[in-house]
């Protein structure tokens, strides 16, 4: 019987290509490490670089040729929506092992694995963003998130590695193992395990009402622990402060523009007939993220926990789209998050490499630590000074956009709740910006401690990301139309 | 002889409610381990349960890669805590207070 | 009484009859034998040497991490069972795909091999 049924499954390689450079990239990667060991092991940065930049030529080529390419029966899916987001993954993985290279290469940790594992989880985040079942969502999901709890615990002989490691890992399958039960529930009411399939049976209605509402709770419940949103928020600062900086800044940007892939496919593919169930979970969660995130900020005297707390509240504005889809449509929320995200990219890895630059010389992370930056590295204060405005949403700089298609998405059809949210969010972000002024405050204003004035040498690939993220901030921020362009185009294919 | 199918449903969300809040409670992390992979079985079981009742074989296949993906988590769980006892043994999920939230 | 619950009174009647003999044994040897209690003979016997140490002992890391080893072959497993029950249906294809995920899986041992976990210190 089985015998019969089987047939050879469609595999379009081209559609494939990405994740096929990719895996190519990474095996080489474990292959020169054993071979070679200490004789090569700077060789294994550059290989990851040039995997990523080879994995976006496919993506290119896919864009030009157009037309969605969907296959086995739909669980794997290679539309617009994919292609932006992949293409931000393989940036942001790009941006990443660009200021991960002297930092790595300096400790005494190593190396080439490393990069195995960085590239296995942006791997898991390619597969994620075509991924429209469940089976591969899940299996995605902890391809990306297995290799970075390692990541994260980099630093193995540091106790607080250690913690951020163990912290970031219980809290992660804890997420995964109710996410999957959601999912078990839902595969049991709607029979299937293919997105599109589900939302035409939950819409249908008939199915268990209870069961269902359980159900969507469970996976949303547990992807509010991938994407920390406020009250599953707890292991962010703590293991954003132990894991190594490049790392903090890949979880902060990658790895959570991942869980916010994988909410919007799931959401507003298989669940989308039932915005009566996740429309008020959305709110709460969106309002409680970015106000508690915001409000911890504001207290916080070291800078990378200080990005970590406002990457919480970030979240919380991504979130905010989600909470008005029912009413406004899908396409539009799609969108705004889709530019969220895009502009998030660039703004916060560059927030992440202007303070590791610094802590180069400082070896703190502490905001004092910061002060009369301007007397001795007057370039790099006047870059912290860009993220960290782009962070508050001052225009020019990129993140004034994002946020005003937060704003415009909550009030184009404006029902109470959404003005009640788009007044948090304007509140959150004045907030926003008394704390990330403060930071460029202590290197324009303050002293220099202990009158070290010796400069900063920049190591070249540093410079680089730092360079390319001020480009992107500065350009969306004076030509929004760049980003608008690419999120215009995201609205999932049929 | 038929077990009805609601009983196997009923076993798994006690079975996930244990450890769930074991998970939550306890403090020893290799008890924490344990609960995680009680909450994953729990899953597994709803899963055959539904595929048996549906007669379809996709649940079957989920169990396939959950229980691929425990393994992986538990070994790298494991290399974690084995890496912290080795620094320092005994610890409990309260030691591990560095870095306060 | 359902069917199944009927199924299992065997399994409860045959439970029961062993814990009733276990008991009748015991109890039968508690009468009829004598008893001096003594400390000495609540000690732990070791090949008639005095016991060191507490009953727990830690094994050994190392066994640890041939054990994670093994779990994790162990459990990749599990995909080649299906493939090789249907080896015949899937044909070259199926060689292919296994050939590939075989392969990525001996670039694991092979890791662990350079690496010296394989070696027993």
């Amino acid at each position: 019987m089985l015998a019969a049924a089987f047939s050879r499954p469609e595999i379009d390689y081209h559609a494939f290509a990405p994740e096929i450079v990719l895996v190519g990239a990474l095996l080489l990667i474990l292959v020169v490490d054993l071979l070679f060991e200490d004789r090569a092991r700077w060789a294994t940065s550059t290989l990851a670089g040039l995997g990523l930049l080879g994995a976006l030529v496919p993506i290119l080529t896919l864009a030009v040729d157009g037309g969605d390419r969907s296959m086995f029966g739909g669980a794997y899916v290679v539309d617009n929506f994919a292609l932006v987001l992949k293409a931000l993954f393989l940036i942001g993985g790009y941006l990443t092992v660009l200021i991960s290279t002297d930092y790595i290469g300096e400790g005494d940790y190593y190396e080439g694995e490393y990069y195995f594992m960085l590239l296995s989880s942006l791997l898991g985040m390619l597969v994620i963003a075509s991924a429209r079942d469940l089976i591969s969502i899940f299996i995605a999901l902890e391809t990306l998130s297995i290799p970075a709890y390692l990541l994260a615990g980099w630093r193995k002989r540091d106790l607080k590695g250690n913690e951020a490691s163990l912290k970031y890992y219980l809290l992660g399958v804890f997420a995964s193992g109710v996410m999957l039960y959601g999912m078990s529930l839902i595969f049991g009411v709607t029979h299937s395990t293919v997105l599109t399939v589900i939302g035409e049976r939950l819409a249908g209605g008939g199915a268990s009402v209870p069961i269902v509402t359980v159900g969507i709770l469970f996976v949303i419940i547990g992807f509010a622990f991938k994407v920390s949103a406020v009250p599953f928020h707890a292991w962010a600062p703590d293991t954003y402060e132990g894991a190594p900086t490049p790392i903090t800044a890949y979880l902060s940007v990658a790895s959570k523009a991942a869980g916010f892939v994988a909410l919007l496919s799931l959401v507003f593919i298989a669940f989308e007939g039932r915005s009566d169930v996740w429309q008020p979970l959305f709110w709460v969660l969106s309002a409680l993220t970015m106000t508690v995130g915001n409000v911890i900020a504001l207290r916080q005297t070291n800078v990378i926990r200080l990005l970590a707390y406002s990457s919480v509240a970030q979240a919380g504005y991504m979130l905010a789209p989600f909470a008005v889809a029912g009413h406004t449509g899908v396409n539009q929320a799609v969108e705004s998050v889709v530019t969220y995200l895009l502009v998030y990219l660039a703004m916060n890895i560059g927030a992440f490499a202007v303070v590791m630059a610094v802590a180069r010389k400082t070896r703190s992370g502490e905001l004092s630590s910061f002060g009369g930056l301007f007397e001795y590295a007057p370039g790099l204060t006047v870059l912290t000074s860009i993220f960290f405005f782009a962070l508050a949403g001052i225009p020019p700089l990129g993140g004034w956009y994002a946020k005003l298609v937060i704003f415009r998405t909550l009030l184009d059809q404006p029902t109470v709740w959404s003005v009640v949210l788009a007044v948090l969010v304007g509140v959150n972000s004045a907030i926003g910006l008394y704390y990330y002024a403060s930071v460029a405050r202590e290197t324009w204003m303050r002293p220099v401690p202990d009158e070290d004035r010796t400069p900063i040498s920049v190591p070249s690939s540093l410079a680089a990301a730092i360079g390319l993220c001020a480009i992107a901030t500065l350009a969306i921020g004076v030509v929004p139309q760049i980003v608008a362009r690419f999120a215009h185009l995201a609205p999932f294919g049929s | 002889m038929n077990v009805p199918e609601w009983w196997y449903l009923v076993l798994s969300a006690v079975l996930f409610s244990l450890g769930a809040l074991g998970l939550l409670i306890r403090r020893n992390p290799l008890v924490m381990f344990m609960c995680v992979e009680l909450m994953l079985n729990a899953v597994n079981l709803t899963f055959v349960t539904f595929s048996r009742s549906l007669n379809d074989i996709g649940g079957q296949v989920v169990v396939f890669f959950v229980l691929v993906v425990a393994a992986a988590e538990v070994t790298v769980g494991l290399g974690i805590i084995v890496s912290i006892l080795r620094r320092k043994p005994g610890t409990t999920a309260d030691d591990l207070s560095l870095l306060k939230g | 009484m359902s069917d199944f619950l009927q199924a299992y009174l065997t399994v409860a009647v045959f439970g029961g009859t062993a814990g009733l003999l276990i008991a009748g044994v015991l109890g039968l040897g508690r009468l009829i034998r004598p008893s001096r209690p003594n400390p000495d003979k609540l000690t732990t016997y070791e090949s008639g040497v005095d016991p060191v140490g507490s009953g727990f002992s830690q094994s050994q890391v190392r066994y640890y991490i041939f054990a994670l080893l093994f779990v994790l072959f162990d459990v990749e497993a599990v995909f080649i069972f299906p493939w090789a029950v249907g080896l015949e249906t899937y044909s070259y294809f199926g060689l292919v795909e296994m050939g590939i995920f075989v392969f990525i899986l001996v670039l694991g041992l092979v890791y662990a091999w350079r690496k010296g976990v394989l070696r027993w210190v």
